[in-house]
């Protein structure tokens, strides 16, 4: 019998045993710390190197061994993705595989690593040491796995927040997209404080429009018109009865009261100046034609006769923000054109109007006035006695924060982001489940992504000042004087741009017009505006401007708009000078895009007169650089000597100068 | 530990000896393991190489002291140079003074290049090497030391 | 001349060996007595023990295993400390560079968690194992109550431990438990505000918990284990039976020891257990228990490696007091009452969790009767161990129902 005192010896099997088992489980913590996934990495990457690199590079890349990371502390932020991107900043390994290749682009170059890390810009999980961590795909638990290229540019809006950042596409057209379909009327954007998005003035439209158009825009405004700038705001039939109450009781100003004969009205007259105003510039008709301006395929089924009368006579009394110029026309002109928009451009031929007798019935205005408010149409329209009352819709600071597994997504299937959230909910405002004021703006899915991008940069967390990159725009330039007052009624800036200020329907900024064209010829063309380029829609309208008026605006601009580098230019040319031009502008092939005594192209300008109408200055260095001027333009730049220029100029100079031509040409050198 | 003189058959005392042996092991790789753990593999740090900026940025003949790197750039007549401020007796920052540097702690004093010229720290100044990046600006590098004939031409 | 330098490295090494070790190796049983009580370490001991109370299956080494995993959580923990920030976002990234960077920091975080898990867990089987084997008993009545207090103490230990990765899951499981507390009568209010250092969770919160947790918890526990086992090593071995196994009837035939131990001093007063005490039935504690332990111990590291090996330690995203979850959940050991608060604030926050305590400290005096101690479900003891596993059961459901069976908003939703 064993003695009682001694431990059993199964006691040692099971000591055996579970001392070999804890050996064997420590070895395992051992190898899987030893054999983790960037120890591998850095092992193959050594291989990679020496077939990739110079000998004398070796010594200095082989101490990249072990765990690397940024630390961008003003950030918060830890990247330790060149632990395995380890060739991500060196030229050599432009042709490696996956995980060593150098960066594509110049990105780095602008964004050094050291001062941005990674994830800035593509998100993902920059603490983590493996690639499934490192959140390359989304995992659980980490809020941004690495966003895919298509929206990366959400990130760069992070930090860049013009309205134009540089190098990003897709966040600059989202971004133009926000202004243009008046999301900063609902909503406060961070970035677009200073935009305002105005829809017509509507404290008159009882006098302006039909009460079938209001019911029908109302039921749907881009079914009625698809070239509408507003949403379907999905307003039931009793809100749009109680809105077009309070709508055509609106009768803050009445029509000017003008003895106009209607029977003597002339369409055929009515066309011909329609044609000659231009009015195709910035309104579109049957499809064709400007977005500036609402589309006036539909006008005679909307407006009364008298309204647009006294609007085209006037367009600033009752609309003072409107980009609509005023034209110097006679009462009969108008007559006219009025009776042509209003004959052509419909599609029944009712005169009569139903009148409802709610218009008059206060409590149907009352419950306009509430349906008015609820839906935030204040936000773009003005309407007298309801003022603003702050925007309808959410601040959008944050929006990219905002918790995903807590957004609705309607019965819409798709994977919880907030990303997908955005969009979603630009496309179908209506069909996430909750209830929602938002207007269905018709965006198309490429839109609604664009947007997305935008916004999708909106966090909540507020970068460090010095990370900013914001271009504040120059205050927006208001001309002064009496020159304002004739710009302001012809509206310039709604086409031309001055001081970064104004519209870009026109190709020419004004801001050195006064050293480009000689004061004579911009007198005549402001009287009498013609094609300069014959292939462009888009032209300046015929103004009917008095001749005193186009006076002041040619000093204004031969006193203002300078540019001193053209205006120094030694104009002296001497006969063989003009001579030689004369054969360079033939060696160029000139007389391919541009007219000359009825000869030549049609992509440029006539040249025929150019030395009634350019100052030579400008004609010189146009030549020599004309993508300085006009980024993107059809002109070749030939890289002239600053003779050849100089030449070329003296020959222009001389045409047109005996007064043969009549003034014909464009604004300026011509694309 | 062992078991001598006790009774029992020798597959019993493998056993055990085997276990003591695994324990043991197991025990030293813990210790390294251990040891490992204390070691950090990553820096809440300054990157030892740095950029501090286009030479440009250096007006000719001038000194500018980096404060937080703790570092003086030269722009001297053949060249760019980069002394620490680091003294080299206790690590005090030391200050531009007389000809060269002076430590307000114990009084070192060193001369226009670094080397000491009076006082008890033991060592010259440590000298960086510079270089140029790809986009032209000068790169500190920390973990290399060179002599006082170093200058970065830019 | 070879032979007197090699004697006298011998002797020099035996004189070193002897003043750490000061008996060789046991072969003697006063040895194995004196290699006991001669030990700090060992002493803890007693040196000799019953083979009723070695026997795994009475005690299932519940205690031991407890004692295992607090020793683990201090040596891990200790080692977490060297790497964690105590202010929010720091100590979120902490837990990424314990994750992702610290070599063996992710095995080490997990084991820290896990242990403090299994630690709630075990102690509370040793507490059930404890009342189904009646071992609360007299003389045992004092360390019951210390054991309740050992209970509580892991609680909170394991709750505040619960905040310092600073995630969503840490950040509402403590708004929640903070919560729970909020609704005692009176002090509800005022106690959560101390427990928060303010109204909401934030860096003063984080503080106060690192510091409990790190500090002062492990100090109260450390000083009550250390009771907890002098009471045991005092009082023997976990309960043994009043009639011992292999001689019955026999209590009278050895002279009774009349001595033990209250908290502050020696007490007289007849112990039915230290009595009942047969030398037979007994055996050195050097080695078989000690043999035991080191088993123990090493089993017990070894699940604790594959659990950390296997099993991440969960870490979501950092905290964020503008989202909440939903649902957001106590710690798994506080979701029976928080199951409980659903139905009840009262009931669930306060006056459940008062009454538990008040009978798990009242029990070993209202409970006197010397029958049924050192053996399962003893049939004298039928009401009490009924009441007993019925209220386990009952928690026991509580907390399954909360942690499996609740979703969104608290609605009732099944696991599969």
């Amino acid at each position: 019998m064993r003695d009682p005192q001694t431990a059993p010896p199964r006691l040692h099997m099971v000591f055996a045993g579970l001392g070999l088992g804890f050996l064997a489980i420590f070895s395992w913590v051992f190898l899987r710390e030893q054999g983790a996934e960037w120890r591998s990495l850095q092992a193959r990457f050594r291989g990679v190197q020496t077939t990739v690199k110079n000998p004398h590079q070796l010594a200095e890349a082989a101490g990249a061994q072990g765990l690397r990371q940024v630390w961008l502390a003003d950030l918060g932020r830890v990247d330790r993705c060149a632990t395995c991107h380890l060739g991500i900043d060196d030229p050599a390994f432009a042709s490696a595989s996956a995980p060593f290749r150098t960066h594509p682009g110049t990105w780095l170059a602008t964004h050094p690593v050291e001062r941005f890390g990674c994830t800035a810009c593509h998100d993902g999980q920059g603490e983590a040491t493996d690639y499934e961590h490192a959140a390359h795909q989304p995992i659980p638990h980490v809020e941004r796995a690495m966003r895919p290229l298509e929206t990366i540019e959400a990130n760069c809006g992070s930090c860049h927040r013009s309205l134009d950042p540089p190098d990003a596409p897709r966040l600059a057209a989202g971004r133009r997209l926000i202004v243009e379909s008046g999301c900063v009327s609902c909503h406060d954007i961070p970035g677009f404080e200073r935009m305002r998005f105005r829809g017509p003035a509507l404290d008159s439209l009882g006098y302006k429009v039909r009460a079938e158009w209001v019911q029908a825009w109302l039921k749907d405004p881009k079914a009625y018109l698809p070239s509408s700038r507003m949403g379907n705001f999905r307003l039931s039939q009793a809100e749009i009865t109680a809105l077009q109450a309070l709508l055509l009781s609106q009768k803050a100003q009445a029509p000017l009261d003008a003895a106009v004969d209607w029977k003597k009205a002339d369409t055929v007259a009515g066309r011909a100046l329609f044609g000659e105003l231009r009015c195709v510039s910035c309104h579109a008709v049957g499809g064709r034609g400007g977005t500036m301006g609402p589309e006036l395929t539909r006008i005679g089924d909307k407006v009364r006769r008298e309204w647009l009368f006294s609007f085209l006579k006037d367009p600033h009394r009752e609309q003072p923000d409107t980009a609509m110029l005023q034209y110097r026309l006679k009462d009969e002109e108008v007559r006219d054109l009025t009776a042509f928009l209003l004959d052509e451009y419909k599609t029944g031929g009712a005169e009569a109007e139903t009148v409802l007798a709610s218009y008059q019935d206060p409590r149907a205005v009352q419950d306009g006035q509430t349906v008015f408010v609820r839906h935030g149409c204040y936000g773009c329209h003005r309407l007298a006695g309801l003022s603003e009352t702050g925007k309808i819709g959410p601040s959008l600071a944050g929006v990219a924060d905002r918790d995903p597994d807590q957004l609705p997504y309607g019965r819409n299937v798709v994977r919880r982001t907030t990303d997908n959230y955005i969009f979603l909910k630009l496309l179908l405002p209506d069909a996430l489940g909750t209830p929602s004021l938002m207007p269905t703006l018709g965006f198309t899915p490429v839109q609604a992504a664009t947007i997305t991008v935008a916004l999708a940069g909106l966090r909540k967390a507020d970068l460090p000042a010095s990370r900013v990159v914001k271009v504040t725009p120059p205050d927006p330039y208001r001309p002064q004087g009496r020159f304002g007052e004739i710009a302001t009624r012809y509206r310039c800036l709604s086409c031309h741009r001055i001081g970064g200020t104004g519209g870009d329907l026109s190709t020419v900024p004004l801001d050195r017009i006064g050293s480009q064209l000689q004061s004579d010829y911009l007198v005549r063309y402001l009287l009498n505006p013609g094609a300069v380029r014959v292939s462009v829609e888009a032209r300046m309208p015929v103004f009917h401007m008095p001749p005193e008026e186009a006076r002041t605006i040619a000093d204004y601009a031969a006193a203002t708009f300078l540019d001193d580098d053209l205006d120094r230019y030694d104009a002296r040319f001497t006969p063989a000078e003009a001579r030689r031009g004369e054969q360079l502008y033939r060696q160029l092939g000139c007389v391919g895009c541009h007219q000359m005594d009825m000869q030549g192209g049609y992509v440029g300008p006539d040249l025929s007169n150019t030395g009634t109408r350019l100052r030579p200055g400008w004609t010189a260095a146009w030549l020599t650089a004309p993508e300085r001027y006009k980024p993107g333009t059809l002109q070749p730049d030939y890289g002239l000597t600053a003779a050849d220029a100089r030449a070329l100029t003296a020959y222009l100079t001389t045409l047109g100068a005996h007064g043969a031509a009549p003034p014909a040409g464009g604004p300026a050198g011509g694309q | 530990m062992t078991e001598k003189g006790e009774p029992g058959g020798p597959s019993r005392r493998e056993f055990f000896l085997a276990g003591c042996a695994a324990v043991g092991a197991a025990t030293a790789g813990f210790g390294v393991s251990t040891l490992r753990y204390l070691v950090p593999t990553v820096l809440y740090e300054p990157p030892a190489r740095f950029t501090v900026g286009a030479p440009g940025d250096f007006p000719p003949g001038s000194v500018t002291f980096l404060e937080d790197r703790r570092l003086f750039v030269f722009n001297g007549a053949d060249g760019f140079f980069a002394i620490s401020s680091i003294c080299t007796h206790l690590g005090c920052n030391v200050k531009r003074g007389g000809a060269g540097f002076e430590c307000p702690c114990h009084g070192s004093r060193f001369d226009e290049n670094g080397r000491v010229v009076h006082g008890p720290a033991p060592a010259a100044l440590a000298w960086y090497a510079l270089s140029l990046s790809p986009r032209g600006e000068v790169i500190v590098d920390l973990d290399r030391r060179v002599g006082p004939d170093f200058r970065l031409k830019a | 001349m070879g032979e007197t330098a090699k004697d006298r490295a011998g002797r020099w090494l035996a004189a070193a060996g002897r003043s750490l070790w000061r008996i060789g190796w046991p072969r003697t049983d006063k040895d194995r007595a004196a290699v006991m009580i001669s030990s700090l370490f060992l002493h803890l001991h007693p040196a000799r023990v019953s083979r009723h109370s070695l026997r795994a299956s009475y005690t299932l080494g519940l205690g031991l295993v407890s004692l295992i995993l607090f020793g683990v959580l201090t040596v891990t923990g200790l080692a977490l400390m060297l790497y964690y920030f105590p202010y929010p976002a720091e100590a979120y990234r902490s837990m990424k560079d314990l994750q992702f960077v610290v070599t063996f920091g992710v095995v080490l975080r997990n084991m820290h968690r896990w242990s403090a898990h299994a630690m709630v867990f075990v102690v509370f089987l040793h507490m059930c194992r404890v009342f189904w084997t009646g071992s609360y008993k007299p003389p045992r009545e004092f360390n019951w109550v210390v054991g309740v207090g050992l209970l509580l103490v892991t609680l909170a230990l394991s709750f505040t431990g619960y905040l310092l990765p600073w995630d969503q899951l840490a950040f509402w499981a403590i708004t929640v438990g903070t919560n729970i507390a909020a609704y005692a009568p009176l002090v509800g209010d005022r106690l959560k505000f101390l427990l928060l250092a303010g109204h909401v969770i934030g860096p003063m919160t984080l503080l106060r918990f690192y510091v409990l947790h790190c500090v002062f918890l492990p100090l109260a526990a450390a000083l009550l284990v250390s009771f907890h086992v002098w009471r045991v090593r005092k009082d023997g071995l976990s309960g043994a039976p009043e009639v011992p196994s292999v001689v019955e009837e026999t209590a009278g035939t050895f002279p009774a020891s009349s001595k033990t131990y209250g908290l502050m001093a020696l007490t007289r007063r007849p112990s039915a257990s230290v009595e009942a005490r047969d030398p037979r039935d007994e055996v050195f504690a050097w080695p078989h228990l000690l043999y035991v332990e080191v088993l123990v111990f090493l089993g017990v590291v070894i699940l604790l490696h594959v659990a950390s090996l296997l099993f991440m330690a969960p870490l979501e995203e950092m905290a964020d007091p503008t989202r909440t979850p939903n649902p957001a959940k106590a710690p798994w050991y506080f979701l029976g009452l928080q199951e409980l608060v659903h139905y009840s604030a009262f009931v669930g926050g306060v006056l459940v969790p008062t009454l538990v305590v008040v009978a798990l400290v009242a029990l070993p005096y209202v409970d006197r009767r010397p029958h049924g101690v050192g053996r399962w479900f003893a049939p004298e003891r039928r009401l009490a161990n009924t009441v007993f596993t019925v209220l386990v059961v009952v928690a026991t459901l509580l907390t399954i129902v909360g942690t499996f069976f609740r979703g969104p908003n608290w609605a009732w939703t099944w696991p599969w």
